[in-house]
């Protein structure tokens, strides 16, 4: 039987006339990655706010590790870590203070897992930085050392490579992926960048304007994203009219750049070369492609993604 | 609850505007008996002694606690809601009462070192620049103790009042701004209303605000220690539990 570590039903939250969460019911296994995806304003901070019993819900219950009920759920949250919409620091205080200092408020036992930490997530050489002085990336990095204080069986996550330089985000990948392969640690992230979610979880949750559109796992991702022919000849225009004339489909649509996706004939690309070629026209591109999660995404909400 | 009071106490440490508020009152206490003593040199005024300085200053001290717990409320409490930082403690599991009697307790101390620093450094060095004198008769000997003792008491129920009104505004500014207002102009409000409507005027002789000024007289009554004690307590306990009530409707932005 699949074991959840956080589930809600029917969660939902109300403010002065406006509905930031609609009747939520989200579940992630354990052990999972869960992408949590939605524009800005779409609900999904809410939701962490909400977990991390941070803001209360209008309707509906949270389940964490099983449990639910006010005392409950506060003993549960011993076992969470979160980094909730901006790292949270002290700012006068050192990268190895600012870890001291939560390591103490939790109870957690022996110093030297502050140092672990920080080596963990590669501040090991700006321990005794102030906080206030760290870039964006730094404090991020900081921010995540802090959460996963005391070992935790679930991470929560709100946008934590915001900020991060191309390798960091590398390196924090590969840290999450490793908590989550090694320590079996669950973990639930919220990002804007969505090709990076896309490399990191095996579930997804889409939301927008406070509905959970849908969840679906990796595979089911894949095998949803639509497939298509990437072509790319010299005359757009010309070749757009013999894929309609020749291989008899409207099935396709032109890019602003000229190139063209071919939804259709994926079974038979051999007799679509032939009739590009058949035509004259010079193909500088010719690839199977799939979509990605963006593309994805933007269709699933009908609109722009503005993540 | 052990290891939240530790944590506070570990931030109280670390906290820059604890020591600058330290820093700066005793540099004032130092300054002022100095100043006092050149001045008294110059006119050929006889010096103030450390006990006289005790007892003429103690009542001002009520000014300088609540000046203190102000600074403190915005600096040490606040400054948790605009770093974000208690959005971390409260998604810590622990119970949000818990979290707020630990955050209290420090912060109370804290405002009780701070309420210190005047009456100890300036009689301090008043006695080591014009001798201690002699202190009112009438339950001398206790008078100091009496006096610092009622003075740490007092500091806690002005902190417990501004622990409830910064865990209200979150704003370190609103609430600075909030409490040396409230502070400094509650004794004038009270009197001008008790001046009209006698049970205000009832209800303030038995307030924290008219008692911390006569924490320092001679003689203390053994018909006025019930109202000296029992006032602040009360104020710690009524705070305490209206802040554990506000801090756990809170939402944590």
């Amino acid at each position: 039987m699949q074991e959840y570590v956080l589930r809600t039903n029917q969660l939902s939250k109300h403010f002065k006339g406006h509905t930031a969460l609609d009747k939520v019911n989200l579940s992630i296994a354990k052990g999972s990655i869960y992408g949590f995806i939605g524009q800005n304003g779409a609900g999904k901070s809410t939701l962490i706010r909400m977990v991390a019993g941070l803001a209360y819900p209008s309707g509906g219950t949270v389940e964490l590790f099983g449990a639910s009920g006010e005392q409950a759920l506060t003993e549960a949250r011993k076992r969470v870590g979160s980094m909730i919409e901006s790292p949270a620091l002290f700012p006068h205080m050192t990268a190895a203070e600012n870890l001291e200092a939560n390591r103490i408020l939790r109870g957690i036992p022996g110093k030297d897992c502050v140092n672990r930490m920080l080596k963990q997530v590669g501040l090991e050489g700006a321990q005794r930085k102030k906080a206030r002085n760290f870039s964006l990336g730094m404090k991020q990095r900081l921010g995540l050392g802090i959460a996963l204080l005391g070992d935790p069986e679930f991470l929560m996550l709100d946008e934590p490579i915001n900020g991060l330089d191309p390798v960091g985000v590398v390196e924090i990948r590969e840290l999450l992926r490793r908590l989550n392969r090694e320590l079996g640690i669950t973990i639930l992230i919220s990002s804007h960048i969505l090709s990076e979610l896309h490399l990191v979880a095996s579930h997804y949750g889409i939301i927008h304007r406070g509905r959970l559109l849908e969840q679906l796992t990796a595979e089911e991702l894949n095998s949803k994203c639509q497939q298509y022919l990437l072509i790319k000849a010299d005359h757009p225009d010309r070749a757009a009219a013999v894929i309609q004339k020749e291989l008899d489909t409207a099935d396709f649509e032109v890019m602003q750049d000229g190139a063209i996706k071919l939804f259709s004939r994926m079974e038979d690309p051999g007799r679509v070369s032939t009739a590009l070629f058949s035509a004259g026209l010079v193909i500088e591109k010719f690839m199977p492609m799939g979509e990605d999660l963006e593309s994805y995404y933007t269709k699933r909400i009908g609109g722009h993604p503005h993540v | 609850m052990y290891n939240l009071i530790k944590g506070e106490l570990f931030k109280l440490r670390k906290n820059g505007a604890f020591w600058t508020l330290l820093c700066t009152l005793t540099i004032l206490s130092l300054a002022y008996p100095l100043l006092y003593y050149f001045d008294s040199r110059a006119s050929g005024t006889p010096q103030m002694t450390g006990a006289e300085f005790f007892v003429n200053f103690i009542a001002s001290n009520s000014h300088v606690l609540k000046f203190s717990v102000a600074m403190l409320a915005g600096f040490f409490i606040c400054t948790e809601y605009s770093s974000g930082v208690m959005k971390t403690i409260a998604s810590s599991g622990n119970a949000r009462w818990r979290l707020f009697t630990a955050k209290l307790i420090v912060f109370a101390a804290g405002a009780m070192a701070a309420s210190l620093v005047f009456p100890v450094v300036g009689m301090t060095e008043t006695t080591l620049l014009a001798g201690f004198g002699q202190l009112p008769e009438g339950g001398a000997a206790l008078l100091i103790p009496r006096a610092l003792g009622l003075t740490l008491l007092y500091s806690a129920a002005f902190a417990a009042m501004g622990a409830l009104f910064a865990v209200i505004f979150t704003d370190s500014d609103k609430t600075i701004i909030f409490l040396l207002a409230f502070f400094m102009l509650t004794d004038t409000l009270w009197v001008a209303v008790g001046r009209k409507i006698p049970f205000f005027a009832e209800l303030h002789d038995y307030s924290i605000f008219k008692l911390s000024i006569e924490i320092g007289k001679p003689g203390i009554d053994s018909g006025e220690w019930p109202a000296f004690l029992l006032v602040p307590l009360g104020t710690i306990a009524l705070s305490a539990i209206l802040g554990i009530l506000a801090f756990r409707r809170k939402e944590i932005k």
